[in-house]
């Protein structure tokens, strides 16, 4: 009868070729193998015993009945919860391949035993072959007395949750050394298609945990792993001296529409984009599979280059993962910027709204590209907002522009110093002085939302605003967006005019503020004024935005 | 694990199929039905061997169909937890890699790749140790231990695990040398 000690037969026999351990399973037999198995460790394939403290518990050649027993005889022990997978695949009623195991045998090796035993440091070899023709129910009786015979610390040990006794066998028995990554499951880490990535049991459906479709469609995550993932690349990260920059698609990459929509003075287009099919520096292409017409906005091939080299890039847009795939194709044909984070609507957590729940990167050093603020409610920090691109008609249509588009005009942005150049020159200054020597090696700390604030804070430092018919002056001032952009921007905003102010913005020129303005020398401006800076991160010149110029554009 | 199985299956058959050829059909039809699919009890099924046995054929009431107990060997590939298998690795990625060992998917997590590897990513992202010895890339092949099997109707998926004794990568250059 093997006794306890047999606990050390264990990983090492799958070292053995198999042609060793087939050596075994003839002397032992197939029989003998299953009852050599204690109720707590199970034998693999071949009669080879895998002790009690491995960690993940091994189905067996068993017969299905000798299963049964193994596991009503450990009812109260959790591998019933592992095998309950295994039972569910095999089902009750006996396979034929365990009959049919070329296994059974009666030939004896009791040498070749007894080396085993001798060097696995077994104390006695007290199977032998002859008891092969044990029964089922001697099993049971057999499994019995060796449950009470094993180390008590062993049976406590499996009597409680199975985890802690995981987490010595891990240490023990796993060849690999020094301190694992908090090996005990009950916290699972991960979910695929169901299974804990860790020690293979079957997601219990509390709904926990974040699903990362992006990555892979049959992965989630638990908290803490997303954590532990977060934190991992947040030190990558810095120590390649990179930040995180999340870029949205549509009108601030690029500006799609359908080719049902396009108007009659866009019909160049369609044949520009026939003429251009060989072109690589094109940047009009058509989506045949979607029925559209992409134009990517200019410099925004450089821009992508030169970012990756000081950012991590992920595409998070609300447009569905077809049409997201489609188009990251055209900006990264090689791959290389984008390749499994591309975010989409159904990776949203929240219903028309973007989270940084789903990127694995820590929030302290993600910067955000996007054209609307509505969609990062939770982010607004983040956010550096871009200017909207429309190029096609469509776009403007939809957002209530009754200018012509681009297109329609034959007009493009300027690449040098269009709003990607313009934002570029943000990024990196931003990373500069993320990076800066100055502040000592450990960046670990700093917040790139502190640096994004700094330098917004100085485009509009020392200019005081005041605002006339801007805003319904019931409402409360500085409740207006206009006002908080002016105030993010580093400017002072008040009711009233009085000798310190420096900017009256108004939508008109009679009000009393903007007589009083032009009386006084004060800069009289239009809001767009304050919007253009916030766009262009740069102090507009005031006389650009002369307020007669709203008269012409509302009409 | 392979396995070389004896499996039964009642086979319906059109009357159209009758004739001088019904055996043929019946064994053709069975063929389409069976190799490729899976089931729980005996995993995936590979390859239909031979034809052991057709029984005789029973007609259906209300339909024409006749139903024919068919025993067929066939291989069968079914992985168990705990099993060692050798794969070939598909695709390499931070969370772990995905390997393939037949029809049978295997995922390892990061979790359970050994500590001194770490993920590199690039146009070729892969495992590798910090001394640069031993790298885990897309066709690679490694030998795993499942922890954890799911089977679905057309397909199995696997955990597995390299962090054991003797696991890891097999082809390494290095190690092939040691046998020549």
């Amino acid at each position: 009868m093997l006794t306890g000690k047999q606990n050390v037969f264990d990983f090492r026999m799958h070292g053995l070729s198999s042609d060793l351990r087939g050596e075994l399973t003839r002397s032992y037999g197939p029989d003998q193998a299953q009852r050599v198995a204690e109720p707590d460790s199970i034998c693999t394939g071949v009669g080879a015993r895998v002790d009690s403290k491995t960690s993940y518990e091994k189905t067996t050649f068993l017969s299905p009945d000798a299963r049964r027993a193994l596991a009503s005889s450990r009812s109260s022990l959790p591998l019933l919860h592992h095998s309950s997978v295994s039972d569910r695949t095999i089902q009750c009623s006996r396979m034929s391949l365990a009959a049919e195991s070329p296994l059974q045998s009666s030939s004896s090796s009791e040498d070749f035993a007894a080396l085993l035993d001798a060097e696995l440091e077994l104390a006695s070899s007290d199977t032998s072959p002859n008891e092969e023709e044990a029964e089922n129910d001697d099993e049971n009786d057999l499994q019995e007395p060796r449950t009470k015979r094993r180390k008590v610390e062993d049976f406590e040990s499996l009597e409680d949750i199975e985890t802690p006794m995981m987490v010595e066998t891990n240490q023990e028995h796993i060849g690999t050394s020094g301190v694992v990554k908090n090996d005990i499951c009950p916290p699972h880490p991960g979910f695929f298609k169901g299974l804990c990535m860790r020690c293979g049991q079957l997601e219990e459906d509390d709904g926990s945990g974040v699903a990362f479709g992006y990555i892979h469609k049959d992965l989630k995550l638990g908290t803490r792993e997303i954590e532990r993932l977060r934190g991992a690349d947040h030190k990558k990260l810095l120590h390649e001296k990179k930040l995180v920059l999340i870029l949205d698609l549509d009108h601030t990459l690029l500006n799609s529409t359908r080719l049902a929509d396009i108007s009659s003075e866009e019909e160049y287009l369609l044949r520009q984009v026939e003429s251009m099919k060989d072109d690589p520096d094109r940047s009009l292409f058509k989506l045949d599979s979607m029925h559209m017409l992409t134009k990517l906005r200019p410099f925004v091939h450089n821009f992508l280059k030169e970012a990756s080299s000081i950012f991590e890039m992920y595409v998070y847009t609300m447009a569905e993962r077809s049409y997201a795939m489609e188009i990251v194709k055209l900006l990264d044909p090689g791959k290389v910027y984008f390749d499994s984070k591309v975010i989409t609507q159904a990776d949203c957590t929240q219903r028309h709204q973007k989270g940084l729940d789903v990127v694995l990167g820590a929030e302290s050093i993600v910067v955000i590209l996007d054209d609307t603020e509505a969609v990062w409610h939770r982010h607004k920090e983040n956010l550096i907002q871009m200017e909207r691109y429309h190029f096609f008609a469509s776009s403007c249509r939809q957002f209530g522009f009754g200018a012509k588009s681009l297109s329609e005009l034959m007009k493009d942005e300027r690449e040098s110093d269009g709003a990607l150049a313009t934002i570029l020159n943000v990024l990196k200054q931003a990373h500069q002085m993320f990076f800066d020597p100055v502040l000592g090696p450990d960046s670990s700390s700093r917040d790139v939302r502190q640096v994004l604030k700094g330098i917004r804070h100085e485009i509009l430092q020392g200019c005081k605003i005041v605002f006339s018919r801007v805003f319904p002056s019931k409402s409360p001032a500085q409740d207006q967006p206009i006002w908080k952009m002016a105030e993010r921007l580093g400017a002072t905003c008040c009711t009233e005019v009085d000798p310190s102010v420096t900017h009256v913005v108004s939508m008109d020129t009679g009000t009393q503020k903007s007589r009083w303005a032009l009386q006084n020398e004060k800069f009289l401006v239009s809001p767009y004024w304050i919007e253009a800076t916030n766009f262009l991160w740069q102090r507009q010149k005031e006389d650009d935005f002369p307020i007669s110029n709203l008269r012409s554009r509302n009409a | 694990m392979f396995f070389h199985i004896t499996l039964e299956r009642n086979m319906q058959l059109h009357p159209r199929h009758f004739g001088p050829h019904l055996r043929d059909k019946l064994v053709a039809k069975l063929m389409k039905d069976v190799e490729g699919t899976c089931s729980g009890r005996h995993g995936f099924v590979v390859a239909i061997t031979g034809v052991e046995d057709i029984g005789k054929g029973l007609i259906r009431e209300g339909t024409g169909f006749v139903t024919f107990p068919v025993k067929y060997q066939a291989v069968v590939f079914r992985p168990f937890k705990g099993e060692i298998l050798e794969a070939v690795v598909t695709m390499v990625n931070k969370m772990g890699f995905f390997a393939e060992a037949g029809p049978v998917q295997i995922f390892v997590s990061n979790h359970l790749i050994p500590d001194d590897m770490e993920f590199q990513s690039g146009d070729m992202p892969n495992y590798t140790t910090s001394d640069g010895s031993v790298k885990i890339q897309k066709d690679s092949e490694v030998r795993l231990k499942i922890i954890g099997t799911r089977v679905d109707a057309t397909e199995i998926f696997c955990i597995g695990t390299i962090k054991d004794d003797f696991l890891g990568v097999i082809n390494d250059p290095g190690f092939i040398e040691l046998f020549i």
